[in-house]
């Protein structure tokens, strides 16, 4: 079954641009030109592109009100209002925020990550170099052998959360708080120390890793 | 209604108050003496035993003097037994007195004994009367009733020393003369006294202590600011110098905080118009741009496909010159409300080169990031201070192609530790390279002067080295 995006856009051009760019992408659309009715049209869909300056309730009170009937439905916010604020705004409850003029590819894109995270793309597994991460990322295995490797829970966390930000480079600060749940203090070690054993389970060679990469001065990444 | 209208001034008036004080302090002796003697006698008529109606003879010195004197008048030319006997007459009017008379020969003629209370001179029998005066006697007499021990009223007989007839003294005791109508005088007076004082300088203590504590109480409100940062109102309290005082900074508030809300209001406005202003330039750039799209998808030639790549990183470029124009409007108007938190900017640093750091891969540069450990705090308003980076790390990637490196340091100049970012471009001074760095550059110029941070750019042929430091505090020579 395909995924249906719900899509509110007032300006015509841009509307009729994006919705044919999105259904030869293979996306189901539901085009609506304003707020009105966007709460009743997304009941089925898989994701919502939402413009911001629309005729009648702006896209930020629509935004809020789906979020609230549909929690798990995630936002993408598509705006030509670039100033901080406005992102801020739109950050408290959509998932991404892109400012126009955008690149089609980037918007297909951006969606993918938001389908992904949602669990609502296809549920292809995941192929990192020689593993296989399922879908969730719940379960890791290696792809010649087909044997699972277990990790510890702040390992598989880690894990997780890089996996979640594929292809982003993420600093010590941000994987520590965001797993730990507390500030990072600077000169702990602990991260390091999970990486180091993370990495003795997840790579052939340790001392050269594939799929945990060191971005030297900033932190980590695993590319996708 | 002028008179009561005058009087409620002063009464408003802290200064009246303080002259009350003032005039109550100078009034104390005239006023205050003689109201407690006043005080005293009211308290002592009721409460003092009559003396006995036989020392009235002796209640006025004045009137017994002149009696006296009187009688001594009327003695003159009479023989020595008819001043005895006038004498002795008044002896027995006169009973509690002693009364004596000495001749012109110094012999004294008579002395009667007085009925009632004894002589005393200084707690003891005053002294006997000599039958015969010698002048040293005549002395010793006269300074003892000079101190009036006992008192003893003198006149000549024939009230003048030239009539050579002696002279004739009446001597009355002390406890006649010093009756005590008011006894315990001495330590009512002093009470009532210590009361006076008591409450004259209490009173003023009150007065200034409720000064000082209206005025603390009015810094404490200026010092201590709300959520706003404004401070808040005070109640008003009387309405003497002190109370219009409170009644101004309220006002002062009041004024300051509508300053503030037309600020808000008006950097609320000037926000919307350039977010509208924003929207209308974006949105035909975006219906461009995804033309450009779709016509990407149609089959053109290899000059055509080009075309349409350049046509869309122009758009891409459009989009963050758009960004700048009114970042910088906004910036330059002066109403952009910065805020300002302790950040360590090596994070934010850190954060922000891993979101340009594929940007840079992408394009083949070679990243160097070498950025110590140790945090390095600033005051920075974070999304601003990410703007810079941003702005900056863009120009790398726009106008730095020709070196194809990036690389982001920390380092120690002149004791101080300073963040530089290095990349091997053409340079930004006449290149062609450099078209449109310029505004993102003024831009950065006027966050880091609001952020109160200093900076340097040194761009040469070989590339340019930007340097960013916090101003240390002035030394105080």
């Amino acid at each position: 079954m395909g995924v249906t995006v719900l899509y509110v856009e007032d300006d015509r051009e841009i509307g009729n641009a994006v919705s044919a760019d999105l259904r030869e992408r293979e996306y189901a659309v539901r085009w609506l030109e304003s707020g009105e009715g966007a709460l009743e049209a997304a009941e089925g869909c898989q994701l919502v592109i939402l413009d911001v300056m629309l005729p009648g309730l702006d896209g930020f009170t629509v935004g809020q009100r789906l979020k609230r009937v549909y929690p798990e439905l995630p936002i993408l916010m598509l705006s030509a209002r670039t100033s901080i604020d406005d992102k801020l705004q739109g950050l408290e409850f959509a998932d991404d925020y892109l400012t126009k003029p955008f690149h089609p590819d980037e918007l297909a894109a951006r969606i993918e990550v938001l389908l992904r995270r949602s669990g609502t793309a296809a549920p292809a597994p995941l192929i990192l170099k020689h593993l296989v991460v399922s879908p969730g990322s719940s379960v890791v295995t290696e792809a010649a052998s087909g044997r699972e490797i277990m990790l510890t829970g702040k390992q598989f966390q880690i894990f997780s959360y890089l996996l979640r930000h594929l292809g982003q480079i993420l600093t010590k600060e941000q994987i520590y708080e965001a797993v730990w749940g507390e500030s990072y203090i600077e000169g702990d070690k602990t991260l390091m120390v999970h990486i180091r054993y993370l990495r003795e389970k997840l790579e052939l060679d340790p001392a050269a890793p594939e799929i945990i990469e060191t971005v030297r001065g900033i932190g980590y990444r695993v590319r996708g | 209604m002028k008179r009561a209208g005058r009087f409620q001034f002063l009464r408003r008036s802290l200064l009246f108050r303080y002259l009350l004080i003032i005039i109550a302090a100078l009034l104390f002796i005239p006023v205050v003496v003689p109201l407690t003697i006043v005080l005293y006698s009211t308290f002592g008529g009721f409460t003092r035993e009559d003396p006995p109606e036989e020392y009235a003879l002796y209640s006025s010195v004045d009137k017994l003097e002149i009696i006296w004197h009187e009688e001594a008048r009327k003695l003159l030319g009479q023989p020595p037994e008819g001043i005895t006997e006038r004498l002795r007459a008044l002896s027995e009017t006169y009973h509690l007195a002693r009364i004596f008379w000495v001749d012109n020969e110094g012999r004294t003629q008579l002395i009667t004994v007085p009925s009632g209370p004894p002589l005393l001179e200084g707690g003891h029998a005053a002294r006997e009367v000599p039958s015969y005066w010698t002048a040293a006697d005549t002395v010793s007499f006269m300074k003892d009733s000079a101190a009036l021990k006992p008192l003893a009223i003198v006149a000549f007989v024939g009230d003048q020393a030239a009539a050579g007839e002696g002279f004739m003294v009446m001597q009355i005791p002390e406890v006649i003369t010093n009756v005590k109508y008011a006894q315990g005088l001495n330590t009512w007076y002093m009470v009532v006294m210590m009361i006076f004082f008591i409450v004259f300088i209490g009173s003023s203590w009150f007065f200034f202590i409720m000064i000082r504590r209206r005025l603390l109480r009015l810094q404490t409100a200026m010092v201590f600011t709300g959520r706003e940062g404004l401070p808040k109102a005070v109640i008003p309290g009387k309405p003497d110098e002190i109370g219009r005082l409170e009644e101004a900074f309220n006002t002062m508030v009041t004024e300051l905080a509508a300053s503030r809300s037309r600020e808000t209001e008006e950097e609320g406005l000037r926000k919307r118009l350039v977010a509208d202003l924003s929207h209308d330039l974006r949105t035909p750039l975006t219906v461009i741009r995804s033309h450009l799209h779709v016509l990407g998808k149609e089959d053109l030639s290899a000059r055509g496909q080009e075309s349409l790549e350049l046509m869309d990183q122009r758009i891409e470029s459009l989009g963050g010159l758009i960004d700048n124009l009114l970042a910088y409007n906004l910036l330059n108007s002066g109403r952009m409300t910065l805020k300002l938190e302790q950040k360590d900017v090596l994070r934010l640093l850190r954060e922000s080169a891993a979101a340009w750091y594929p940007l840079w891969e992408k394009e083949g540069y070679q990243i160097e990031i070498d950025l110590e450990a140790a945090p390095l705090y600033w005051d920075v308003d974070v999304s601003w201070f990410r703007r810079v980076l941003d702005n900056l790390f863009q120009n790398i990637l726009r106008h730095a192609r020709s070196g194809l490196y990036v690389g982001i340091f920390t380092e120690i100049r002149g004791g101080n530790r300073v963040l530089v970012i290095l990349d091997h471009g053409g340079g930004l001074d006449g290149s062609t390279d450099s078209k449109g760095a310029g505004l993102g550059l003024s831009i950065v110029d006027l966050l880091l002067k609001r952020m109160e941070l200093e900076w340097s750019m040194e761009s040469t042929g070989q590339g340019t080295g930007i340097t960013i430091w916090k101003r240390l505090p002035d030394r105080i020579i």
